[in-house]
């Protein structure tokens, strides 16, 4: 298979935030491996990221005290990161064991936990997923008791974490005792932490899945990620995050293997989807949605935009993706549901901030229309503008024919003297299209 | 105290289609086999020529509201049975409240403090003008306690764990028209998937005042040309991916939406006239509002045939219980009051039915949380001038729990959806609930 520019621009819309004009060269050059190879396990230094932090609405970034600022800090690594898979594999996480409603500072310090742990060993990060604090006070795993286990996490652990099927009610019962003692503790100035409390715990035998035992927090982990579920369930998530066709039969049967082979590791998964031909079909035919958080990170980060503009957590809210507070615990729905009439609104109005004349990151300035310019140049601008991002040539088509028509009305010879400001009028209206239409919605 | 408030426990759940269709669905209703032949340039009058005439087609056609309270609403606590006080307390201790309000003309249950919030006396008021039918012990043989499963089933009317539209995206299929998106409509910003459809076009919508599209730095008759180029670019697409299908609906779907809503637009700050409530709505209450916005667009020939709307306020009271369901209770009974008063000074009452329902009920015995965990025979209850008035099914018996120690079920929900399609809509039960016959009837509509 050829590697090209647009192979490049695939994978890191996948795998990352869209690659810059100047990624896409660098990396189609370098090969399909090394790129893969890259993207995986970066280079050294790698977690520094490019450039200078931006100063949302003028402020200094405070993600721990000043609300909206988690979003904002989080928008600004995924725009300036070196390590876009370890940033988009953070997303995933946080979408995967999707925990809200909990104070910034253990938010933070989960979106860490993914952030480092995000490619490697599964178990271990269900392991720490587990004793996450802000995980524990959000589905009530903190402080169920012996007398009276707290069935949420058995529950969501299997449904939506690790098997996603062929368990019982008595299944999440004894999972839920087994799960016991954990205590959240607190003092006069907040949470102090989670420990575990033997005189809470139930030492009573349990049955989980088919296996009796004096079961605690533990070996219930192991045991639904030994069940024959959990590998097709967690593989067959992660190909979804990436490739929105299902995998064949081989293929699925193949990541399993790969998952079980080397123990319960994400990075080879991962790796093997990243190079699997059918992340590269249909280049000119894209036909994922882009979540509301990959598009707008996505299009500052392509144009060389920052996130300068403290709008973005309501934006995003609008747009139906606010991080750091995903709907429930089953995380976002992805894919075509993205897009609503209410959402596509809320995606539209995100492009007018983007392309505020005064405040916006992409701002159209004075002069960047060509009074002479010819349609088809007029259009090629405003893509470059916006760092290439992929039309369609339907669109093309359409958003040429509107160039040709904007100056129609201007036959007075003291029109001509508008003809700059018409100029700039139209690079706004095809950016804005380019940006808001159905096209830029898709990678 | 600390300073965290009580975690929440698997709340949120504004909707749940995820676990079960993020996987295996095909497509979504907003797009799906639509065809919209109004152009963006297409002169405004003729749009609303076009909708109004659909309205004018069937200008007192009912309405169906579907109201979900998310997270599984506790039957025990919302209407607790009179006659089983002593086993309720044995089995409930401290989350039994001791100030449930008395219902006019009904001696066997008492209901929560909170539905007597709002206009008219709340819920409890309307219950007592005959406006409203309490539905106790609703759910299905052999109840699921996820919440994903559960809301699934309730969302499709069909108890399995196929992804399928909604049950009224399926009736809007049959019976709806295939040009008007606002003939189904969810108000919660995401599409309800009750409300998702086979083909019918519908509308996710938050606020018709807000429906405006305007690109920043245009103006005149160039502003004009870039909406209609917009527009147009939703029907550019010919893939029959459920991506790029999705991408040019929705973008093609949201300028007809915002064409037709542009009389509505809010002018100065100010909603137009016909948007103005005629009650006083409870203030801070998001629920509220949009169900005022929706009174409003019932009074203006859109062709609104079915509503969806979620409850705010968190119904999954694994914790802290008596806080969280007085005030979940308390926004539903305030906005669901104001709803029915404006409706009826509107004039558009007998014409509106509501259904209110939840994905399970919780279980009798309390948790060491301060509250229950999830549970089987839940609450529902349908509202309007044309309801039937009373306690409509058998109240769960607590000395005859199951072998989970839920409470039984008494009602099948299928039952009450066959119900209202035959006896609100007008439509036969069986083209949209499968084997409809075998749930019996119940008489919902007076």
């Amino acid at each position: 298979m050829a590697w090209s520019e647009a192979h490049v621009r695939r994978l890191f819309w996948r795998a990352g935030f869209g690659a810059t004009p100047h990624e896409a060269r660098k990396f189609a050059k370098a090969g399909k491996a090394a790129t893969i190879e890259w993207l995986l396990n970066g280079e050294r230094g790698g977690h520094a990221l490019t450039g200078h932090e931006p100063r949302p609405g003028g402020k200094k970034l405070d993600p721990l005290n000043v609300w909206g600022h988690d979003t904002l800090w989080w928008l600004d690594r995924m725009v300036r990161t070196r390590r876009p898979l370890d940033e988009k594999m953070t997303l995933f996480w946080s979408d995967h064991f999707a925990t809200t409603d909990q104070e910034a500072p253990l938010m933070l310090a989960q979106n860490r936990l993914f952030r480092e742990s995000g490619l490697g060993s599964f178990r271990k990060l269900l392991g720490h997923v587990t004793r996450d604090p802000a995980m524990q006070l959000f589905l009530s795993l903190a402080n169920s008791d012996k007398r009276s286990p707290n069935e949420n996490y058995a529950r969501e652990l299997m449904e939506l974490f690790t098997i996603g099927g062929g368990y019982t009610e008595r299944d999440v019962r004894n999972a839920a005792r087994a799960l016991t003692g954990w205590e959240a503790k607190w003092s006069k100035k907040g949470f102090r932490g989670i420990r575990f409390n033997d005189e809470r715990y139930d030492q009573g035998t349990k049955t989980l899945l088919g296996r009796s035992g004096h079961f605690g927090t533990d070996d219930v982990l192991d045991i639904v990620v030994a069940h024959h579920r959990h590998a097709p369930f967690l593989t067959r998530k992660l190909w979804d995050f990436f490739i929105s066709r299902p995998p064949d039969r081989a293929t699925a049967m193949r990541l399993a293997r790969v998952y079980r082979q080397s123990k319960h590791q994400i990075k080879p998964v991962v790796g093997e989807i990243l190079a699997h031909p059918a992340l590269y079909a249909d280049l000119r035919a894209p036909d994922m949605v882009k979540s509301p958080l990959v598009f707008v990170a996505g299009h500052l980060r392509i144009a060389g935009g920052k996130v300068d503009s403290d709008a973005w957590p309501w934006l995003l809210s609008q747009m139906g993706q606010q991080p750091f507070r995903p709907p429930s615990v089953a995380g976002w729905e992805w894919g075509p549901a993205w897009l609503t009439t209410n959402s596509v609104r809320s995606r539209f109005v995100a492009v007018n901030y983007l392309l505020d004349e005064k405040r916006g990151s992409l701002k159209v300035r004075k002069g960047a229309g060509d009074p002479e310019a010819a349609s088809g140049d007029a259009v090629e601008a405003a893509l470059a503008a916006l760092g290439h991002p992929w039309i369609s040539s339907a669109t093309r088509e359409r958003l040429v024919g509107l160039a040709h028509r904007w100056y129609a009305d201007m036959t007075k010879p003291w029109q001509e003297k508008q003809r700059p400001d018409r100029a700039d009028m139209l690079q706004r209206a095809l950016r804005h299209l380019i940006l808001s239409g159905p096209d830029a919605q898709l990678h | 105290m600390p300073k965290f408030s009580a975690h929440r426990a698997c709340d949120d759940f504004h909707e749940t289609r995820r676990a079960i269709t993020r996987r295996q669905m095909i497509g979504r209703s907003v797009g799906a086999g639509l065809s919209v032949y109004m152009a963006a340039n297409t002169p405004l009058g003729r749009i609303l020529e076009a909708a109004e005439a659909s309205a004018a087609g069937a200008p007192n056609a009912p309405v169906l509201v579907s109201v979900f309270l998310p997270g599984g609403c506790d039957l025990l606590s919302t209407l607790a049975p009179v006659q089983q006080a002593g086993k309720l307390a044995d089995l409930r201790g401290k989350i039994v409240r001791n100030d449930m309000v008395a219902l006019p003309g009904e001696s066997r249950i008492v209901a929560h403090p909170s539905l007597a919030t709002g206009l008219n006396g709340g819920i409890a008021g309307l219950f007592g003008q005959g406006k409203i039918g309490f539905l106790p012990g609703i759910d299905y043989t052999n109840p699921d306690l996820s919440h994903f499963h559960s809301r699934h089933f309730w969302e499709t009317g069909l108890v399995t764990d196929k992804a399928a539209p909604g049950w009224l995206g399926r009736w809007l299929d049959r019976h709806g028209v295939k040009d008007n998106p606002l003939q189904g409509m969810s108000l919660n910003g995401g599409l309800s998937p009750v409300l998702e459809s086979g083909k019918a076009p519908v509308a996710a919508i938050s606020s018709p005042g807000d429906a405006q599209l305007y690109m920043t730095g245009l103006w005149g008759d160039q502003a004009r040309q870039a909406n209609e180029t917009w527009a147009n670019l939703g029907k550019a697409s010919s893939s029959s991916r459920p991506g790029p299908r999705a991408a040019s609906e929705a973008v093609r779907l949201t300028a007809k939406v915002a064409n037709q809503l542009a009389p509505y637009q809010d002018k100065d700050g100010k909603p137009a006239p016909a948007l103005v409530p005629r009650v006083a709505y409870p203030e801070d209450n998001n629920f509220a509002e949009s169900l005022a916005h929706l009174a409003g667009m019932l009074s203006l020939p859109l062709g609104v045939r079915i509503a969806t709307i979620d409850a705010p306020g968190d119904f999954d009271t694994h914790d802290n219980q008596p806080k969280e369901l007085e005030e979940a209770l308390a926004g539903v009974s305030a906005g669901l009051a104001a709803f029915q008063a404006d409706l009826e000074a509107r004039g558009l009452a007998d014409r509106v039915l509501t259904l209110v329902w939840s994905e399970f009920g919780r279980r009798p015995e309390a948790n060491d949380s301060n509250g229950t965990d999830h549970g089987a025979g839940g609450v529902a209850w349908v509202q309007g001038t044309r309801a039937l008035g009373g306690v409509l099914s058998e109240y769960p018996d607590l000395g005859r729990l199951d072998r989970q120690g839920n409470l039984g079920v008494t009602l099948d929900f299928r039952r009450v959806y066959s119900s209202l399609l035959e006896q609100w809509l007008g439509t036969g039960a069986d083209e949209v609930i499968p084997r409809a016959g075998s749930f019996g009837r119940l008489k919902l509509v007076a």
